[in-house]
């Protein structure tokens, strides 16, 4: 029973840990940028005001479509957390993105719909890697389940550090932070997907942004195995390097970052698959 | 058994001559209770066929099909002569000179010419289903067509007429008797791809022409070959007897070079994507159950011959790459047929692919593939043909309004291409393949098992995004009204759809069934082996020592279509509406699928796919 203490914690918390990780990365920002910034509590102070805003949708399909992004997305990471198979998890990962892509498709509105391609060409610019990562991890633990990836004795970054690398350098288009966030880039799109959403109905889009992070740093999790403190160490670094990288660089276009992903994230993770197989 | 089979055979024979006659009610009635007949006929026999039964006809009929195949290539000689297409003349002689060659030099064949064992009924069940919906569907179609009366009589009668063709093609064993079917296949295709008349058909009609006739000469090369190489008379039944001697891998290679053809893999896609010009019913029928579907057949039917063979590596590598590049080149199309044919292309090399792996698993995904894809694509082809005549839409692009002008084929789409993508259809199967792919292969092949399971992933990522692309117009609406009125589009075509979703809807719930009772059994048929033990146990199907895990499958495939389903439906009560934010621009935008220009890259993968071609035949030879 105790097995599952931990993550069915984490999965009911997702929610709050991921608020607070938001929280503390405006805080992190902030500083970097010697300015005070916003409490640590603010995300959840903007969530209640949001709460109590005149209700307001474009149409009915849209707005549910917005509420089942957040609900698919948690399950997917449930099913991450409880060591589902990681294939699976990155398909219902893709499946919750792909709802709010068809969320944007479905208005007439043009920030909507460029917000809808860019995030559709984001997946895939992320996608393929996130594959390879996991069939290196299948080379070497033989299995797809995440749960014996939790246990697994020595950790997987000592055998792949180039794909660590590769995930560090699509996390970013991920959780969509400068220099490839192309996809909400607000001077451009004005928040793209997101737009058309208000009042209660964005509180669901706007708290699965919370629930990637948790996603998100599970992955990097993986890479330590049973090994907790490194995970935490793992976790720690990239939470730095995520906003340092956020705080430092300028946007570039989906062309780019395309090129980009495909080009060195996805030749670095396919070297490292290609170690791992022949080792 | 013997007159259950036949009257598979003549019982299309004879209605497509009728058809020719009769007046229009009396047709109508005729192909709908044959098309009942014929699906009732291959239930039967896929019900009662156990062994493979073999049986054969006086040798007079040998000499009738020599010289149907004479005819038939001088016919093709016509063609070229009046058309005036050199590469069509160029194959009718080298066949028509390869055929008398092999007349002259092959003793006369002894043994039995046909055999039908669990996958031909198998085949039976899908080419009759299938291609009855779409004879009743054409129904309708082909009488809003703009042409002569004959010419309506004479599309449904080459329809039944195909369909005679393709039930004679699974059930023959000897080569020779293989190749006149495969060759009138193709010469049903041309009449179909050619039937508009204009210039683009007859063009495509000819590409369609003599990319198929390679596959015939492959296949007469493949039984030159056999007897050559000292094994006797040219059928299947004798090369699978023969696996693993030396010497039978080129006819084995050539046979997958027809096939390949014929699943128009790359480079030899254009035929398939320039049978778009035809009446849509023939691309229902060319994608979905014949045709096309004459590829995966074949190298089920060698699978355990080829398995482990270096020519095997081959078409995996080969289906591979085409498996992504048809899903790359799928992103730049906006004509939504040219959309559903790059799919189609892809899901095939999907299916050839798990057929030249060859283990348990690997079969009987690749059966379940062909079956499934086979509903889904005909749907979709179906609606497509909906779409221009009751909408008069082509280009997706166009079709952003059409969730408020018709709502019904709006969600039927939905439902067909969620179907293309979902457990138990599309990307799953992938994965699951793709973990057996790399198991079976030894250490030195990892590297190529790895590389299949990354083609597999990326293509099927690629895909999904595509078919996404496509669903996000179909759910788009403007915020304007709530009702939701489902429009009438006459009996026929949606009895037909109805149909078809039914057979989705009934596949997906009776998955664990139709694994264990359906596809396991063909799958053991197939590769030779006496049971493929599958098992159900809690909540997981266990295949061989693979294990398919249900619950999340189910719980995956409740909450995409459920949700996408519901939307369509939900209405929020006490919420204001507000417009679209335009950022206080006044112009009118026209909204259209993004599409991303990866023409550039078309003649590097068609140079990709001649390598593989050429590198198949090489390694046989080695």
């Amino acid at each position: 029973m105790n097995d599952y203490l931990i993550p069915v914690l984490l999965i009911v918390l997702a929610p709050i840990i991921g608020g607070l990780v938001y929280g503390f990365e405006r805080v992190v920002k902030a500083r970097m940028q010697r300015r005070i910034g916003p409490p640590l509590l603010q995300p959840f102070y903007d969530f209640l005001k949001l709460a109590d805003k005149r209700k307001m949708i474009v149409h009915s399909a849209h707005a549910f479509l917005g509420i089942m992004h957040f609900v698919s997305l948690w399950f997917a990471l449930g099913v991450l957390l409880l060591g589902g198979d990681l294939i699976l998890v990155i398909f219902l990962h893709l499946l919750s993105t792909a709802l709010i892509i068809l969320a944007g498709y479905s208005t007439r509105s043009v920030f909507s719909h460029l917000g809808a391609n860019r995030t559709a060409i984001s997946v895939l610019a992320y996608e393929p890697v996130l594959i390879i990562i996991a069939v290196s991890i299948f080379m070497i633990t033989g299995t797809f389940e995440t749960g014996a990836v939790y246990l697994w004795d020595e950790p997987l970054l000592y055998k792949m550090p180039l794909a660590f690398v590769a995930l560090l350098l699509i996390l970013p288009i991920k959780l969509k932070k400068s220099p490839f966030d192309v996809a909400e880039a607000h001077q451009e799109v004005t928040g793209g997907v997101e737009l058309e959403f208000s009042g209660l109905f964005y509180e669901a889009v706007y708290t699965a942004k919370w629930l990637d992070y948790v996603f998100c740093y599970t992955l990097v999790f993986l890479f330590a195995g049973s090994n907790i403190l490194l995970g935490i160490g793992l976790i720690v670094f990239t939470f730095f390097y995520l906003n340092a990288l956020d705080n430092s660089s300028a946007r570039v276009n989906y062309k780019q970052m395309l090129r980009f992903s495909l080009g060195v994230a996805f030749s670095l993770a396919f070297i490292n698959l290609l170690i791992n197989i022949l080792s | 058994m013997f007159p259950y089979i036949a009257s598979l055979f003549i019982l299309p024979l004879v209605v497509s001559g009728l058809l020719l006659l009769l007046p229009k009610t009396a047709a109508r009635v005729l192909v709908i209770a044959s098309s009942v007949a014929l699906s009732i006929l291959s239930l039967y026999l896929f019900l009662n066929v156990d062994e493979p039964f073999y049986f054969g006809l006086p040798h007079y009929v040998n000499e009738i099909v020599a010289g149907a195949d004479i005819l038939l290539l001088l016919y093709f000689g016509w063609v070229a002569f009046r058309k005036k297409s050199l590469l069509v003349g160029v194959m009718s002689v080298l066949q028509l000179g390869g055929l008398l060659y092999l007349l002259k030099t092959m003793p006369a064949a002894e043994s039995m010419q046909f055999m039908v064992d669990k996958l031909s009924t198998f085949m039976f069940l899908l080419i009759n289903v299938i291609s009855g919906v779409i004879a009743i569907y054409s129904l309708k179609y082909i009488d809003e067509e703009e042409c002569s009366s004959f010419r309506k009589k004479y599309f449904l009668s080459i329809l039944f007429w195909f369909i005679a063709v393709m039930n004679l093609i699974v059930s023959s064993d000897n080569l020779e008797y293989f190749f006149l079917f495969f060759e009138l296949t193709t010469l049903a295709s041309f009449l179909f791809i050619g039937f508009r008349k204009d210039k683009e058909s007859v063009n495509n009609a000819l590409t369609a022409l003599w990319m198929n006739q390679i596959g015939g000469l492959a296949i007469l090369a493949a039984i030159f070959f056999i007897h050559y190489n000292g094994f006797g008379e040219g059928t299947f039944t004798n090369l699978l007897a023969n696996t693993g001697a030396t010497g039978i891998l080129l006819p084995l290679a050539l046979l997958s070079v027809a096939a390949l053809i014929k699943g128009a893999q790359m480079p030899f896609s254009k035929w398939l994507l320039g049978a778009m010009v035809a009446p849509t019913p023939v691309s229902a029928l060319l994608h979905s159950s014949t045709m096309v579907k004459i590829a995966p057949f074949i190298i089920l039917r060698l699978s355990p011959a080829l398995r482990d063979t270096p020519v095997a590596t081959v078409i995996i590598a080969l289906t591979g790459f085409v498996f992504i590049a048809a899903a790359i080149g799928a992103l730049s199309q906006d004509n939504f047929k040219r959309i559903l044919a790059h799919s189609t292309i892809a899901l095939l090399a999907l299916m050839i692919m798990m057929g030249a792996v060859g283990t348990p698993v690997t079969i009987v995904a690749a059966l379940a593939l062909i079956m499934f894809h086979g509903i889904s694509k005909c749907m979709l082809f179906l609606n497509a043909g909906i779409l221009e005549r009751v909408f008069h839409l082509k280009q997706s692009s166009d079709m952003d309004r059409l969730g408020e002008i018709g709502p019904f084929t709006s969600l039927v789409i939905t439902i067909g291409f969620m179907s293309l993508l979902l457990p138990p259809f599309g990307a799953f199967i992938g994965k699951w393949m793709s973990i057996e792919t790399l198991g079976a292969m030894t250490a030195d092949k990892k590297i190529l098992g790895a590389l299949v399971m990354v083609a597999v992933a990326c293509g099927g990522a690629v895909l999904s995004l595509l078919y996404f692309k496509v669903m996000g117009l179909m759910i788009a609406r403007t915020g304007e009204s709530d009702k939701l009125k489902f429009e009438k589009t006459g009996p026929i075509f949606s009895g037909t759809i109805y149909v078809l979703i039914g057979l989705i809807i009934l596949s997906i719930i009776g998955l664990p069934w139709l694994v264990t009772e359906y596809f396991a059994p063909v799958a053991a048929t197939s590769l030779n082996v006496n049971e493929i033990p599958v098992l159900t146990e809690g909540w997981n199907i266990y295949i061989g020592p693979i294990k398919l895990p249900l619950v999340p499958l189910l719980i995956a495939f409740f909450l995409l279509p459920v949700t996408i389903i519901t939307a369509m439906f939900v209405r929020f009560k006490n919420v204001d509406r507000a417009k679209e934010y335009m950022c206080g621009e006044k112009v009118n935008y026209t909204f259209s699928s993004f599409y991303f220009s990866t023409d550039k890259a078309t003649p590097y993968f068609y140079a990709a796919g001649v390598l593989f071609f050429i590198s198949l035949i090489i390694v046989a030879l080695i």
